[in-house]
């Protein structure tokens, strides 16, 4: 069976995760964000793009595949953890690499187990979100009760790890380094992901959020195709944590909670999670309008979010680039 | 030994009852109309509040509890109708909407009633003797309240014409429709009974708790799980079993190992139940 | 092999170069272009209070202290003929959150030097940025003592310690309430560092003085009900509970407590229970605890008076005060202080001239600022609440206390810091 024989029904037109045109003027505005500036925005924006990368990992899994978790910050925690211990041993290897990819690893095979576990007996839609949400504040409870090796609630400290590779021996300790090693990941997460949704994996992903009957019928075992997302999307929500832990250079089990977690579907349900370079965006906007508003009125922030955020999800329904998408569209319906 | 197994039961059970309590208005929000309603903790705590507000200007215990019910019912009606009603069929959008009231709801308290912590007395603060066993009075009336409130529910769904009209929309929604039943009044209805109940279990939990601006939060998951792993839709057994899981479990880990790694179990438990009871303990086909 | 080392360009200023480059950025910068200059350039100090988020109860009083003490210096005429600026971070109650604000603060806001964070663990997620930024940061409340395992977070030579310690805390009144009540003693604590060492330090004195400690349990965050800990506290015929419970779990817990009708025949000392949480539990419920702080606000200190007599001017006459409150004032004086000693804002001046400085006009009485391991040296207070209080002036009453409390010397790899 190939591409050609999915239904119809799978590639809405406004669907398309979009043209490369937008994702390259973003990341090119980014490239030279720190020729132009310096100082906190230049310390700042590479944690808000890791958050836009855990954004991504939820669009790929929710706006994609149609399974909402609420899980992303638990493997986001276990990425930054894993790296945190990676780094405190002596090892052959350079001890970063061996973290993020620990991390990675365990995010992965945990939401591969957990995904199949649940998927294969049709645990779906709400009761998902809730198992997810639990995943989520075990990691926290995990992380606070293993004390020995997490430090528990009082945290554990990262370095900045050495970036290495044969003829190179490069410290990410210098604001500037470190931002652009976390735009190529965060670029590089974006361009797999877009090839992967547009590929005949990405198709059939979106067959099954669509009509996941139809799709069982025509053959797919979908079981393993929602499994093998959820696995990716936590694998890059690990990978997004471990790059964080060692930005900020701490890690605690908040970062693991429900309400991070929130966050995260907050962030991609804002900006719209049809769209990758959206939730990208989602994560890093969204942010850095937290930072923003909570600078100006340290009160008083947190309501502004909250009616910022409710204006969002009933003005633009889908998000907003779910709007914006609509908007050609209904331009050409008309006479 | 006897009389120590028994001291367990007890507490397991007040336990499970008050949990069920604090989760009854999510039962009938999330159980009988699908809405995932993040805001259910930010309604217990406004319950709180109001009803401190209405105790501390003199008001009696009885009739405080009364207008903290009604006032949450109010503020959830609004929140209906402003938001919610525009969005039953879209289940991540009330979820989002939900969660946006809270974040909306908490810092208001924050500016109506500040961020100290606050108090409403306890209005039977004696101990009782039942069995051998000393118990706190008050909450041991609670429990027996939450009880006699889900059977009173359970009534009302089973027994009245309200209760005909919700179930059948509940099982099907466009032959209800088809059949004249005006959708969107039944849905508001059931949407303010639940408001109603939290805002009644944010009043009447009050006098054992602390009052913050965050305090209905520590139920909002149990919750959520408890009336999930009992069964959406099953109102009195459903919300009873769940909350004995989550809750009396708890009480009963916490016997043989630390509370946290307790908490931890009853999650994982909570996953393993729902993988394979998917509709829940006490559920049907769903 | 080619070695790059990168320029550290974080803490340079040369402001902008061009207009907005991505709304992100642009909404970073912003309070950055709109901020007025100052006739005398003022000194800056970032505060980061928890603002919002699970633990907003303490934010008012941990604010409040800095705040009013910036008030009495620029009403004094400033410190070197400068105004001190508060520029407020919100924490939020989250490290990630603290992480951040930190670094807006030094890199953005370009502060002077921080002083607050709540928690050990927000204390210990602005350790990292102090140590690379090179500021100081005052933190003011109760913590567990300084171990090299925290580094750094404590043991930092950038940080300096204005609360009190268990072996301020606590270890001065261990034989008192032993001789009161009994040898029984039960321990519950939030699951988290600060209960776990209170607890160990604890036990050192307490078994050293032949107590007995009949259980230790550890409670997770936000857990409402607490009716099988008041079984086991109960069956163990405990006589005392020792309790390191925080925020709203210490509340529910006392409340279960005492209507289980435990109160009645177990004594409870807390080490948590200050005036903002006194006031949650209510009269009722308070009556007959033990408390042990540096600071209370019914301490009869002549200074105390003054203080207060400010403090209600300023924000009502119900307002609360606390240790923390009184621990970001006394921060907020010492640092002056310092400043003027050393004639200038420059992070190593300033710490020499913080270490064994005396400030005579804290609240509490004279505090001075060890300088060997940064712990303040403070007096430690038994209270025991009053029954029927009826507000912050009535609600401690006096069992015992000490004018200066040195404490243990921090476990830190090398001292002085």
């Amino acid at each position: 069976m190939n591409a050609t024989a999915l239904p119809a029904a799978v590639m809405p037109a406004g669907h398309r995760l979009g043209a490369w045109a937008p994702a390259v003027v973003v990341f090119l505005a980014l490239a030279l964000l720190p020729v132009v500036f310096e100082g906190y925005v230049v310390y700042i924006l590479p944690q808000y793009m890791l958050f836009g990368v855990m954004a991504m990992s939820l669009a790929l899994l929710w706006g994609q595949t149609g399974i909402l978790s609420f899980g992303q910050a638990g493997f986001f925690a276990i990425g930054g953890y894993a790296i945190g211990i990676g780094m405190s041993h002596e090892l052959p290897i350079n001890p970063a690499y061996i973290g993020i990819l620990t991390g990675i690893l365990v995010c992965a095979v945990t939401a591969a187990l957990i995904g199949y576990f649940l998927f294969s007996a049709g645990v779906r839609d709400s009761y998902f979100v809730l198992v997810t949400l639990a995943l989520s504040i075990m990691v926290e409870q995990i992380a606070v009760s293993q004390s020995e090796l997490t430090g528990g609630w009082n945290g554990m400290f990262i370095m900045r790890p050495i970036l290495t590779a044969p003829g190179l021996e490069l410290p990410l300790d210098g604001d500037v380094s470190i931002y652009y090693v976390v735009l190529v990941v965060a670029a590089a997460v974006y361009a797999g992901l877009r090839a992967l949704t547009t590929a005949r994996f990405g198709k059939i992903l979106v067959g099954i959020r669509e009509n996941e009957t139809r799709m069982e019928a025509l053959g797919y075992r979908t079981v393993l195709y929602k499994t093998a997302a959820f696995a990716l999307s936590a694998g890059i929500a690990g990978l997004a944590g471990a790059l964080y832990g060692t930005h900020a250079g701490f890690v605690s089990p908040s970062l693991g909670g429900a309400l991070f977690s929130t966050e995260a579907v907050v962030w991609v349900a804002v900006a719209g999670r049809s769209s990758l370079l959206a939730a990208f965006l989602g994560g890093v906007i969204v942010s850095s309008l937290s930072n923003y508003l909570s600078a100006l009125t340290p009160g008083l922030w947190q309501l502004f979010m909250g009616l910022l955020f409710i204006a969002a999800i009933t003005l633009f329904r889908g998000g907003i680039a779910g709007f914006l998408g609509r908007l050609p569209a209904r331009r050409r319906a008309m006479p | 030994m006897l009389a120590s197994i028994l001291s367990v039961a007890v507490d397991a059970v007040l336990i499970t009852l008050v949990l069920a309590l604090a989760a009854s208005g999510l039962a009938v929000i999330f159980g009988l109309i699908g809405v995932i309603n993040l805001g259910h903790g930010a309604m217990l705590t406004l319950g709180a509040y109001f009803m401190w507000w209405a105790t501390a200007h003199g008001t009696p215990f009885v009739l405080a509890v009364l207008l903290a019910a009604l006032g949450v019912c109010l503020v959830g009606l609004l929140l209906e109708h402003l938001l919610i009603r525009h969005f039953y069929d879209e289940p991540f959008e009330t979820l989002l909407l939900t969660w946006g009231f809270f974040l909306v709801c908490t810092e208001v308290i924050k500016l109506a009633f500040g961020t100290d912590f606050r108090n409403v007395a306890n209005p039977l603060s004696d101990t009782i003797t039942v069995l051998g066993l000393e118990l706190p009075a008050y909450r041991s009336l609670v429990a027996l309240l939450s009880l006699v409130l889900l059977l009173a529910l359970a009534a009302v769904i089973f027994r009245t014409g309200i209760g005909i009209k919700v179930r059948a929309l509940v099982q099907n929604r466009e032959v209800a429709s088809l059949l004249g039943l005006d959708v969107g009044l039944v849905y508001k209805q059931v949407f303010a009974a639940g408001t109603f109940l939290a805002g009644l279990a944010g009043a009447l939990i009050s006098p054992m708790l602390s009052i913050d601006p965050y305090i209905g939060n520590v139920f909002l998951i149990r919750s959520f799980f408890a009336v999930t792993v009992g069964g959406l839709g099953q109102i009195l057994a459903g919300t009873l079993v769940g909350s004995f899981v989550i809750g009396g479990a708890e009480t009963l880990f916490a016997l043989v190992s630390s509370q946290v790694f307790a908490q931890t179990v009853v999650f994982a438990l909570a996953i393993v139940l729902l993988r394979f009871r998917p509709a829940g303990l006490v559920g049907g086909r769903r | 092999m080619i070695k790059i080392t990168w320029r550290h360009d974080g803490v340079t200023r040369r402001g902008f170069l061009g207009a907005t480059a991505t709304v992100g950025a642009g909404i970073v910068a912003a309070p950055y272009i709109v901020r007025q200059a100052w006739a005398a350039t003022p000194i800056r100090i970032g505060v980061i209070s928890p603002l919002t988020g699970a633990w907003t109860v303490y934010g008012k009083a941990h604010f409040a202290g800095f705040e009013l003490a910036v008030d009495e210096i620029n009403k004094a005429g400033g410190v070197l003929g400068r105004p001190i600026e508060i520029v407020v971070g919100d924490s939020k109650t989250e490290p990630r959150i603290v992480v951040e604000q930190a670094n807006r603060l030094i890199r953005q806001e370009r502060v002077d030097l921080l002083a607050g964070t709540f928690s050990s663990a927000e204390r210990n997620a602005a350790g990292p940025v102090v140590q690379q930024s090179g500021k100081i940061l005052l933190y003011p409340t109760w913590y567990e003592g300084q171990s090299q395992e925290f580094f750094p977070g404590v043991c930092n030579k950038n940080i300096f310690m204005f609360g009190p310690e268990p072996s301020q805390q606590v270890w001065p009144h261990v034989e008192h309430v032993m001789k009161s009540h009994g040898k029984r003693f039960f321990l519950i604590g939030s699951d988290y560092a600060w209960p776990r060492e209170t607890n160990k330090m604890f036990k050192e004195k307490f078994q050293e003085l032949g107590g007995e400690v009949v259980g230790e349990v550890y409670i997770p965050f936000n857990t409402p009900q607490y009716e099988s800990v008041l079984r086991d506290i109960r069956n163990a015929k405990t006589e005392v509970v020792f309790h390191t419970l925080t925020g709203s779990d210490t509340v529910n817990f006392r409340r279960q407590f005492h209507a289980a009708g435990m109160s009645k025949d177990i004594a409870i000392w807390t080490v948590d229970d200050e005036e903002v949480v006194t006031s949650g539990l209510g009269p009722e419920v308070s009556a007959g605890t033990y408390v042990s702080f540096d600071y209370f606000m019914t301490i009869q200190h002549p200074n105390n008076k003054i203080f207060l007599e400010k403090f209600f001017a300023k924000y009502g006459k119900d307002a609360l005060m606390n240790t923390v409150g009184v621990g970001m004032y006394n921060a907020a004086h010492m640092a002056a202080l310092a400043i003027a000693k050393a004639g200038s804002t420059d992070t190593a001046k300033v710490r020499d001239a913080l270490k064994d400085l005396t400030f005579d006009g804290a609240p509490q009485g004279p505090v001075r600022m060890r300088g060997e391991d940064h712990q303040a040296v403070l007096p430690s207070y038994l209270m025991q609440v009053r029954q029927g209080w009826t507000g912050v002036s009535d609600m401690f009453e006096e069992v015992r206390s000490l004018q200066t409390v040195e404490p243990v010397p921090a476990k830190c790899k090398a001292l002085p810091l």
